[in-house]
C-alpha cells in the first residue's frame, strides 16, 4: 500500500499529537527550568506567561481543530458509530481515549485560567496533569489496532 | 542539623548517630546537605509512588487475579524494598562510623533495584517470562551490589557499639537475594509443580521475615530508644548479636526446611526465629520503662504496634507450620499476608518515616518540627483504623468485615501517603518552587490514565471470539460437549482436551486445591478466582481452532497449570471424560445411543486429510463403474445384507463402513419401467438396527421402511413405475450417520427407448467422514458437513488410479446419483460437452440440437445421466466441479484411446 489520502490524514493527526505533547515536554523540561535558572524573577514570569499564552493560542487555533477534524475523519473512514464506541475492543479504547483527551484539554484550559487568577500552585499541578494525561492519551492511541 | 547528631542532650543522655556524625569531619556544606536531602527526597518519591500503585492495584484485586499479586509486590518489592535499600545504607554508614559511599553509585544501585523491580512486575503482569527472568537477574545483581557495599562499609570502619546492627542489614540483604531467586523460580515455573508449595512458602518466609523482618528488627534496636527519647539499654549490643544468631540462623534453617519439604526443620527454624524475636522484644519493652516523654508519640505507637503484629504473625505462622501439612499451611500463610503487610510492614514504614523523614528532609529544628507536625496529623485515628483493619482482615469474620477492613486499611494508607506527598513536596527555601503541585498533578494524571487503561481494556478483546453465540449458520445443530476440569496440585486435569472441529465445548471447572486458582481460556472466557471446592462453568462456544488455557495466578502457568484444547479431525473422544449430548437427535426415533458402544481405534492416520496422491495398498481393487444392461427379467429378486465392513476408502486409509451387501455404495440395481423389485433386507449388523428406503418405488413407508433389529429380515417389494436414476439408503435414524457411513446405493430405471451407448458407467457421489462410526468427533463432522473427502463409488480418487477406459468417437453414458448425505454434485467432464442431459426423469437436452451442457447438477438424493462423445484420444478428467470436492477426492480420469 502506498501513501494515499488517508495516510496523509493519519499523518496530520499523529503529527499534531507529536507537536502538542512534544511542545509541552520541551516547555516543561527545557524552557521553563532554564528560564528559572538564567532569568531574573520578573523576566522569568513574563516569559512563562508569554510562552503559556502562545502555546494556548496554538492549541486552541491550530491543534484542537486539527485533531478533532482529522480524528473525526479517521473515525468516519474506519466506520466508527456511536453505538460501537461502547463495545469492547476498538470502540471502547477509542471512547476512553476521547474521554481522557477531553480531561486533558479541560486540565490545560483550567491551567490557563488558574494562571490568570494568580494561583501558581494550582496552575503547575494542572499543567503537569495535562502533560502526563496526554502521554496517557498517546498510550491509549497506540492500543488502537492499526487503521 | 538534626537532633540525632546533637551529641549530648541537655539531660546528659547521648543521642544516637542516625546521620553521619557531622563533627567527625568538616561540617558539611549546605550544598552537600541538600545533596543528601534531595537523594532522600527522590528515594521517598519512589517509595510513595510504589505504594500509590499498590493501592491502585489493590482496588482491582477482586476482578483481576494478578492484581493481588501485583498489589502485594508493588508494596513489598517496590515501596518497602526501596525504603529498606535506602535506609540500610544510610544507617550502616551511621552505625559503623564509616565513610559515605560514592553517592553516584548509590544512585545507580537504587535505580538498578527499581528498574529490576519494575521489570519483574511488568514481566509477571504481562506474562513475559523472559523479562521476568532478566529482571530477577537484574534484581539479584543490584541487591548483591548493595550487599557488597554493606560488607565493604564494615571494613576499616571505626565500628561502634551499634556495629552489630549492620550485620542485620547484610543478613537481610542476603535473604532478599535468596527470595529473589526463589521468586524467579516460582514465576517462571523452572522449579516444577511438585516443589511449588514448598518454594512458595520458603519465598514468603525469606522475604517477609528475612529481607523485611531482620533490617527492621536491627533498626529498632536504636530507632526505638531514639523515638522514645531515652538512652539505649546497656545490653543492646550483646542482645543484638544473640538475636541475630537466633533469628538469622533460625530463618536459614526454616527456609531450607520449607524448600526441601522437611517440615520439622522448618518448624524448628521458625521457633528459633521466634525466640530471637522474643529476646529483642523483651529488650524493647525494657527500654520503654525508662521513658518519660517520647520524641514522637505517633512514631512510637506505630513502631510498637508493628512489632506486636510481627510477633503475632510469627507465632501464628509457627502454630500453622507445626500443626498442618505444608499445602494446608500454605492457605493459612496466605491469610497471614495482610497481617504482615498492613500490621507489620505498612505500620513500621508509617512509624519510621514519621520520625525519619523530617530528620532527613529538614535543614533546621524548626522545619523539622513543622514537617513532623504534618506527618503526625491525625495519627491516632489513622493508627486505630489501620490496626482495626488488620484485625478485621485476619480474624475469621464474614465477608463484609474483610471488605470493611480493606477499605479502612486503604483509607489509612492513603491518608498517610497524602501527608508524605505534602512533606516531600514542601518548599525548603521560600524561593524554591514547591514540588507539591508537580507531585499531585502527576499522581492525579497517573491515576486517571490507569483507570482509563483499565476501562479501555475491559470486556475482552472484542471480535466475538469469546462469545458462545457464534454458531455456524444454516441451522446446523452442533454437538455440545461438557468436560469436567479440575484445578489443583499445579495441574489442570485433564491437561489436554481433544474435540472435533465445530463442537460446542463447555468446561465445568472445579478447584480442588487448598490454594486459589482460576482458568482463563486464551482470547475467551475466564473463571473468577476459585477457592477450594468452588466451581464455575465456562462456555467456550464452538471450537474451530486449537485453544489454550491456564491459571492466571502468577507463576502457576509457568509451573504447569496449562490446558490444551486441540481440534482433532479424526477418531473419537480420546482421553477425556466428556459427557456427550448429541443435541438435536433427541426428537428422533430410532437408534439414539446405540452407537456409543463403538470405541475409538486411536488410528492416528485418520487425524489428517487423506493423502490422495498416495498409492492404494497392495491388492486393492477399484469398484467397477461399468453399468451392465438391465437383465431381461421383469421381476428382480435381490437379497441385501446390512453389515459392517472395513474398506480402503482413500489411498492407504481404511475406514469401517456400514454397508448394504458389503460395499458402499451397495449394489446397483437396474431395470425398466414397470419392473418389480423384491428386495430382502437381512440385518447382519450385530450392534444396531437398519432399514431401507428405495426412492424408485412409491408405497407407504410404515412397514417396508421400518427398522429391523440385528438378525431380522424384511421383504421390500416395489414396482418401478417411472424411469430415473434413483437413490436407495438406510431408513433408520439418525439417517445422517447411516448414509454418511455408507448405507446407500443406486437404482437405475431406463427410460423407454434409451439409445444404446458404447459404454455406460454409474457413479454414485458421496462424502467420506473418517473416524469411528458414530463417535462424537465423526458425528460432529457430519453435522458440520466437514467431510474428510468426497468420493465416486465409495472411494476417494479411485478412478485417478484406475481410469475408465473408452475409445475416441464412442458415445459414453454416465449415470450419476448424489448420495450425499449433505452435498450434491456438479458433474463435469473436462474437455467434453454433453449433448444429452437426463435429470430427475426428464431430458433436459437431446442430441440433434445446437445446445450443449457442461455440468449435471444434482442435489443430494437426485440422479440422472449425461452422454458425450470423446473427440480424440487423451486423458479426460471427470470431476465434481465444486472444486473443494474435486480437489478432495471427487475426481477421476477417463482414458480415451
Amino acid at each position: 500500500m502506498g501513501v494515499g489520502l488517508w495516510s496523509l490524514v493519519r499523518f496530520l493527526h499523529v503529527t499534531g499529537a507529536v507537536l502538542w505533547v512534544g511542545g509541552q515536554l520541551a516547555l516543561s523540561l527545557v524552557v521553563l527550568p532554564l528560564s528559572r535558572r538564567t532569568l531574573a524573577a520578573d523576566d522569568r514570569d513574563a516569559l512563562a506567561a508569554r510562552v503559556g499564552r502562545r502555546f494556548g493560542i496554538l492549541t486552541a487555533a491550530l491543534f484542537l481543530p486539527l485533531q478533532l477534524g482529522t480524528g473525526w475523519a479517521i473515525a468516519w473512514h474506519k466506520g466508527v458509530t456511536w453505538a460501537s464506541l461502547g463495545e469492547p475492543g476498538y470502540g471502547r479504547v477509542l471512547a476512553t481515549k476521547l474521554g481522557l483527551f477531553a480531561l486533558v484539554m479541560l486540565a490545560a484550559a483550567a491551567h490557563g485560567w488558574a494562571h490568570a487568577r494568580h494561583r501558581p500552585d494550582l496552575a503547575r499541578a494542572l499543567a503537569v496533569a495535562s502533560l502526563v494525561g496526554s502521554l496517557g492519551v498517546v498510550l491509549l492511541a497506540t492500543a488502537l489496532p492499526a487503521t | 542539623m538534626n537532633e540525632l547528631d546533637n551529641g549530648p542532650r541537655a539531660d546528659g543522655r547521648r543521642q544516637l548517630p542516625l546521620l553521619r556524625p557531622a563533627d567527625a569531619e568538616a561540617r558539611p556544606s549546605r550544598f552537600k546537605r541538600s545533596g543528601v536531602r534531595s537523594r532522600h527526597l527522590r528515594a521517598h518519591i519512589l517509595v510513595a509512588g510504589w505504594a500509590g500503585l499498590a493501592l491502585l492495584a489493590a482496588t482491582a484485586q477482586s476482578t483481576l487475579p494478578v492484581a493481588r499479586w501485583l498489589a502485594v509486590h508493588l508494596f513489598l518489592l517496590g515501596a518497602a524494598t526501596t525504603a529498606i535499600v535506602v535506609w540500610t545504607e544510610h544507617f550502616a554508614v551511621a552505625m559503623l562510623h564509616a565513610k559515605l559511599p560514592d553517592q553516584r553509585w548509590s544512585a545507580v544501585r537504587l535505580a538498578g533495584v527499581n528498574l529490576a523491580v519494575a521489570g519483574v512486575l511488568t514481566g509477571v503482569w504481562a506474562e513475559l517470562p523472559a523479562l521476568t527472568v532478566a529482571a530477577c537477574a537484574g534484581l539479584v545483581t543490584a541487591v548483591a551490589a548493595h550487599l557488597f557495599v554493606l560488607v565493604r562499609l564494615g571494613r576499616g570502619a571505626l565500628g561502634g557499639r551499634l556495629a552489630p546492627i549492620a550485620a542485620y542489614y547484610r543478613t537481610g540483604t542476603a535473604a532478599l537475594i535468596v527470595g529473589a531467586v526463589l521468586g524467579g523460580l516460582l514465576a517462571t515455573g523452572a522449579a516444577g509443580a511438585h516443589t511449588h508449595t514448598g518454594l512458595r512458602l520458603a519465598h514468603i518466609h525469606v522475604t517477609l521475615f528475612g529481607w523485611i523482618g531482620l533490617p527492621v528488627l536491627g533498626t529498632l534496636f536504636m530507632l526505638w530508644p531514639t523515638v522514645l527519647g531515652v538512652r539505649m539499654h546497656e545490653a543492646t549490643t550483646a542482645t543484638a548479636r544473640r538475636v541475630l544468631v537466633c533469628a538469622g540462623g533460625g530463618l536459614a534453617v526454616a527456609v531450607t526446611g520449607l524448600a526441601a519439604d522437611l517440615r520439622w526443620a522448618a518448624v524448628a527454624g521458625l521457633a528459633a526465629y521466634a525466640a530471637g524475636l522474643a529476646l529483642a522484644l523483651r529488650l524493647l519493652v525494657a527500654t520503654v520503662r525508662r521513658g518519660r516523654g517520647p520524641v514522637s508519640v505517633a512514631a512510637a505507637w506505630s513502631l510498637a504496634a508493628s512489632a506486636a503484629w510481627l510477633a503475632a504473625g510469627v507465632a501464628f505462622d509457627l502454630v500453622l507450620l507445626a500443626t498442618r501439612s505444608e499445602s494446608a499451611a500454605q492457605d493459612g500463610v496466605d491469610a497471614l499476608v495482610p497481617l504482615i503487610l498492613f500490621g507489620f510492614v505498612a505500620q513500621v514504614l508509617v512509624g519510621a518515616l514519621t520520625y525519619l523523614l523530617p530528620v532527613v528532609l529538614s535543614s533546621g529544628p524548626k522545619e523539622r518540627a513543622g514537617l513532623r507536625a504534618v506527618l503526625e496529623r491525625g495519627w491516632a485515628p489513622r493508627l486505630a483504623a489501620l490496626d482495626l483493619a488488620v484485625a478485621l482482615l485476619v480474624l475469621p469474620l464474614p465477608g463484609p468485615a474483610a471488605t470493611a477492613g480493606t477499605v479502612l486499611a486503604a483509607a489509612s494508607a492513603l491518608a498517610f501517603l497524602a501527608l508524605v506527598v505534602a512533606v516531600l513536596g514542601h518548599r525548603s527555601r521560600p524561593d524554591e518552587p514547591s514540588r507539591t503541585p508537580v507531585l499531585l498533578g502527576t499522581a492525579a494524571a497517573v491515576v486517571v490514565t490507569v483507570l482509563a487503561v483499565l476501562v479501555a481494556g475491559s470486556g475482552g478483546t472484542g471480535g466475538g471470539s469469546d462469545v458462545a453465540a457464534g454458531q455456524p449458520g444454516g441451522g446446523v445443530a452442533t454437538t455440545t460437549r461438557t468436560v469436567a476440569v479440575s484445578l489443583g496440585n499445579m495441574r489442570i486435569t485433564p491437561s489436554r482436551i481433544e474435540v472435533a472441529e465445530g463442537t460446542a465445548l463447555r468446561l465445568d471447572v472445579t478447584n480442588r486445591d487448598a490454594q486459589r486458582h482460576d482458568l482463563k481460556i486464551d482470547g475467551g472466557p475466564a473463571t473468577a478466582l476459585l477457592s477450594d471446592g468452588q466451581s464455575r462453568t465456562l462456555d467456550l462456544g464452538t471450537i474451530t481452532a486449537d485453544r489454550k488455557g491456564w491459571c492466571t495466578v502468577p507463576g502457576h502457568r509457568a509451573a504447569g497449570m496449562t490446558l490444551d484444547i486441540v481440534v482433532k479431525g479424526g477418531t473419537g473422544s480420546g482421553a477425556t471424560t466428556g459427557t456427550d449430548n448429541t443435541a438435536g437427535m433427541d426428537g428422533m426415533n430410532g437408534m439414539n445411543g446405540m452407537h456409543s458402544g463403538s470405541q475409538g481405534r486411536g488410528d492416528g492416520s485418520t487425524a489428517t486429510a487423506p493423502d490422495l496422491a498416495a498409492d492404494f495398498s497392495h491388492g486393492w481393487q477399484p469398484r467397477s463403474a461399468a453399468l451392465p444392461a438391465a437383465p431381461a427379467a421383469t421381476v428382480h429378486k435381490v437379497e441385501l445384507h446390512a453389515m459392517r465392513r472395513t474398506v480402503e476408502v482413500a489411498p492407504g486409509v481404511e475406514q469401517e463402513m456400514w454397508t448394504f451387501g458389503g460395499t458402499a455404495p451397495g449394489p446397483t440395481l437396474r431395470g425398466r419401467v414397470g419392473d418389480v423389485f423384491e428386495v430382502t433386507l437381512v440385518n447382519d449388523d450385530p450392534t444396531m438396527g437398519h432399514g431401507i428406503d428405495f426412492h424408485a418405488g412409491s408405497l407407504a413407508p410404515d412397514k417396508p421402511m421400518r427398522t429391523i433389529q440385528p438378525g431380522e429380515r424384511l421383504v421390500y417389494r416395489f414396482r418401478a413405475a417411472r424411469s430415473g436414476a434413483w437413490l436407495y439408503h438406510c431408513s433408520t435414524m439418525p439417517m445422517l450417520q447411516h448414509i454418511g457411513n455408507g448405507m446407500y446405493g443406486a437404482v437405475i430405471i431406463d427410460p423407454p427407448g434409451l439409445a444404446k451407448a458404447g459404454h455406460e458407467y454409474v457413479l454414485v457421489s458421496s462424502e467420506l467422514f473418517l473416524g469411528t462410526p458414530g463417535s462424537t468427533a465423526q458425528v460432529a463432522k457430519m453435522r458440520q458437513n466437514t467431510p474428510d473427502a468426497w468420493m465416486f463409488n465409495g472411494v476417494a480418487a479411485q478412478y485417478d488410479k484406475a481410469p475408465l477406459s473408452v475409445r475416441a468417437g464412442e458415445r459414453v453414458r454416465f449415470w450419476v446419483v448424489a448420495a450425499g448425505p449433505n452435498d450434491g454434485i456438479a458433474f463435469h467432464i473436462v474437455g467434453t460437452v454433453f449433448d444429452t442431459v437426463y435429470k430427475e426423469g426428464a431430458y433436459l437436452l437431446r442430441p440433434g440440437g445446437t445446445g450443449g451442457s457442461q455440468a449435471l447438477d444434482l442435489s443430494a438424493a437426485q440422479g440422472g445421466f449425461v452422454e458425450t462423445v470423446f473427440p480424440e484420444a487423451g486423458h479426460y478428467a471427470f470431476v465434481d466441479h465444486d472444486m473443494r470436492h474435486a480437489e478432495a477426492g471427487a475426481h477421476g480420469v477417463v482414458e480415451v484411446r
